[in-house]
């Protein structure tokens, strides 16, 4: 592993993150990290090489990496600083002492925006707080799935695998990764997860990605592509099975002047450490006489007029509280 | 005649190529034909039957579960409820009258929301079932909602105040029938749409078999004391998809009311 940037104030950072938090929607999801939770506030992005797989397979000689992952570093506040806070956030420690940005090429960690698209971006990073516009409002926010990477930078989610399937069970959306030699759909179709082909190479599963309707935003920060990005993916997994990278190259002539690639690092979660409702939602199995395993919950969203993909709560239909302590 | 040298042996006694590929093809095909909807069912390495697969139901049962004509709103359906009335108690059944004549608004299907359970069941798209030892995963197209249904001996939440969409599936097999106690629902789903509905005191047993390879036989019992007189039961088929690379096609149809708005070019 290789240190990239330390940060020895990460407790601050998310307490001055919660601090300016003015829409009850962000401050909800906040309040529900409780003290102690670091998991996003690592500044360290292993190195992890693909290579050969030596671990657990399943039958179908599928690499096994089953279970509870989350993000590492960070959440979807800021796409290119990470640890920076969200569009306005002036109370930040120094740059150097946050996590680098997410995008690895071009090294200069930004997207490289054509320069309509970089002024739209910024005009969307403005407007979050003021969303004067219905295009203004974050769509996460709405309810719409996370999409493709943004998924990624949110909570936790769940990895459950088939002969054929890799199946990525977020808080919201889910998406459905093929490796059953199924072509593409026709690129006229659009969806918020995308369409998603997959194969193994060794420690790597490598996925293509195509008709995605680009309606998700990367970040808080406002990124974003078109109708024509075209991304490949690698899940580059560690020989102990407990992190893997997740490094997407993105190709859209549409918004951006050359192709750019960004690098999320995730751990796996699971027994021992206490479900905290952001990163790590499972819940514990009822399973008297068994060593304590986790579940995943139902996620629901639209229909308790509450963002976040809350699972459901009793006695709080249309509230806006519907989550779990 | 040339014709019968194939079927038959030849004057030194050895059969000929043809025959033998004649004879050989029959068996297969008096196995294949014994086999058919008795043995072949895809099943797991456990040995348990595989409902993996893409499936659907033809049955008008989302349009009304009860013996129905055409209407409107409705192709017209022989009903798939054992007894063809669902047996409400008298305020129940008044509340249903009144969904029903409030169905064009008030159907929560109409806001994309989770269909619930039975309904996603027989709802009219696909869902898929990915299957592993412990639980199936049911992914469905419409709203693409996720439900699980455990099968490694687990217990529902020791919490009982859960009220899920899905509700909380338990599953065990009874021979080749998966038996899935649910639970730990929401009140705010109907079962179709005229308005048939259930409290959160919905009880729902399932029953999941293959009736051939390609085909599984679907019935739910309903329990809900708080609605009906007594439990009832809902019987329809459910139907492999088999089109050439048929897949899901995710229908987030909630995210449709400001689809105008995203992406871009909308405000450039």
């Amino acid at each position: 592993m290789l240190v990239a940037r330390s940060n020895p104030h990460f407790f601050s950072l998310f307490l001055s993150a919660i601090a300016c938090a003015p829409v009850w929607l962000f401050a909800q999801e906040a309040s529900r990290a409780p003290g102690g939770e670091t998991t996003r506030w690592e500044h360290e992005v292993p190195v992890i090489h693909s290579g050969e797989w030596n671990g657990p397979r399943l039958t179908d000689g599928q690499p096994d990496v089953q279970g509870f992952w989350s993000n590492t570093i960070a959440n979807h506040n800021n796409w290119t600083d990470p640890q920076g806070g969200e569009p306005g956030d002036t109370r930040s420690r120094p740059r150097k002492h946050r996590a680098p940005s997410r995008v690895i090429d071009p090294p200069d960690g930004q997207v490289p925006f054509q320069p309509w698209a970089r002024a739209l971006q910024q005009e969307f990073a403005a407007h979050l707080y003021n969303p004067v516009k219905p295009q203004y409002i974050e769509p996460l926010a709405r309810c719409a799935p996370g999409g493709v990477p943004k998924s990624f930078i949110w909570h936790g989610y769940e990895i459950r695998q088939y002969p054929g399937y890799v199946l990525f069970l977020f808080d919201s959306g889910t998406r459905i990764i093929h490796l059953d030699g199924k072509p593409h759909l026709p690129a006229n179709i659009k969806l918020w997860n995308a369409d998603s082909r997959g194969h193994w190479e060794g420690n790597t599963l490598v996925v293509d990605v195509t008709s995605n309707n680009a309606k998700a935003r990367f970040g808080r920060s406002g990124e974003f592509a078109s109708e024509n990005v075209h991304i490949t993916e690698r899940f580059i997994f560690s020989e102990d099975g407990e992190r893997y990278n997740y490094v997407a190259t993105f190709t859209d002539p549409t918004v951006y002047t050359r192709p750019w690639t960004a690098i999320i690092p995730a751990r796996r979660r699971g027994v021992g450490e206490p479900p905290d409702g952001w990163h790590f939602s499972g819940e514990l199995a009822n399973a008297p006489g068994q060593p304590p395993f986790f579940e995943h919950y139902e996620r629901i969203c639209v229909e308790n007029n509450g963002a976040f993909g809350q699972v459901a709560a009793p006695a709080q239909h249309a509230s806006s509280s519907g989550a779990r302590p | 005649m040339h014709e019968n040298a194939h079927w038959s042996a030849t004057a030194n006694g050895h059969w000929t190529r043809r025959t033998r590929i004649a004879l050989a093809s029959l068996v297969a095909a008096l196995i294949a034909a014994r086999a058919h909807g008795e043995d072949v069912i895809p099943r797991l390495t456990n040995g348990k039957p595989d409902f993996s697969g893409i499936w659907q139901t033809t049955s008008a049962a989302e349009y009304d579960l009860e013996p129905h004509s055409a209407r409107k709103d409705a192709p017209p359906g022989a009903g798939v409820v054992e007894g063809d009335v669902i047996p409400y108690l008298p305020e129940a059944l008044k509340q249903k009258q009144k969904n029903f004549a409030a169905r064009a608004t008030d159907d929560p299907r109409l806001k994309c929301w989770t269909l619930g359970t039975p309904r996603g069941i027989y709802y009219p798209e696909p869902f898929q079932i990915f299957q592993r030892e412990r639980d199936l995963t049911l992914v469905f197209q419409f709203g693409h909602s996720v439900r699980t249904i455990h099968t490694n001996g687990t217990l529902h939440p020791a919490d009982p105040d859960n009220e899920f969409w899905l509700g909380d599936s338990r599953g065990h097999w009874e021979g080749d029938t998966l038996v899935v106690d649910v639970t730990n629902l929401t009140d705010q789903t109907w079962l179709d749409r005229a308005g048939n509905f259930h409290s959160t005191a919905l009880h729902v047993i399932e029953r999941w078999k293959f009736l051939d390879a390609n085909t599984i036989e679907y019935s739910a019992t309903l329990e809900d004391p708080n609605v009906f007189s007594r439990p009832w039961t809902l019987n329809v088929i459910l139907h492999r998809h088999r089109e050439k690379n048929f897949q899901l096609i995710e229908n987030y149809c909630y995210t449709l009311d400001y689809d105008e708005y995203y992406p871009f070019p909308q405000s450039r």
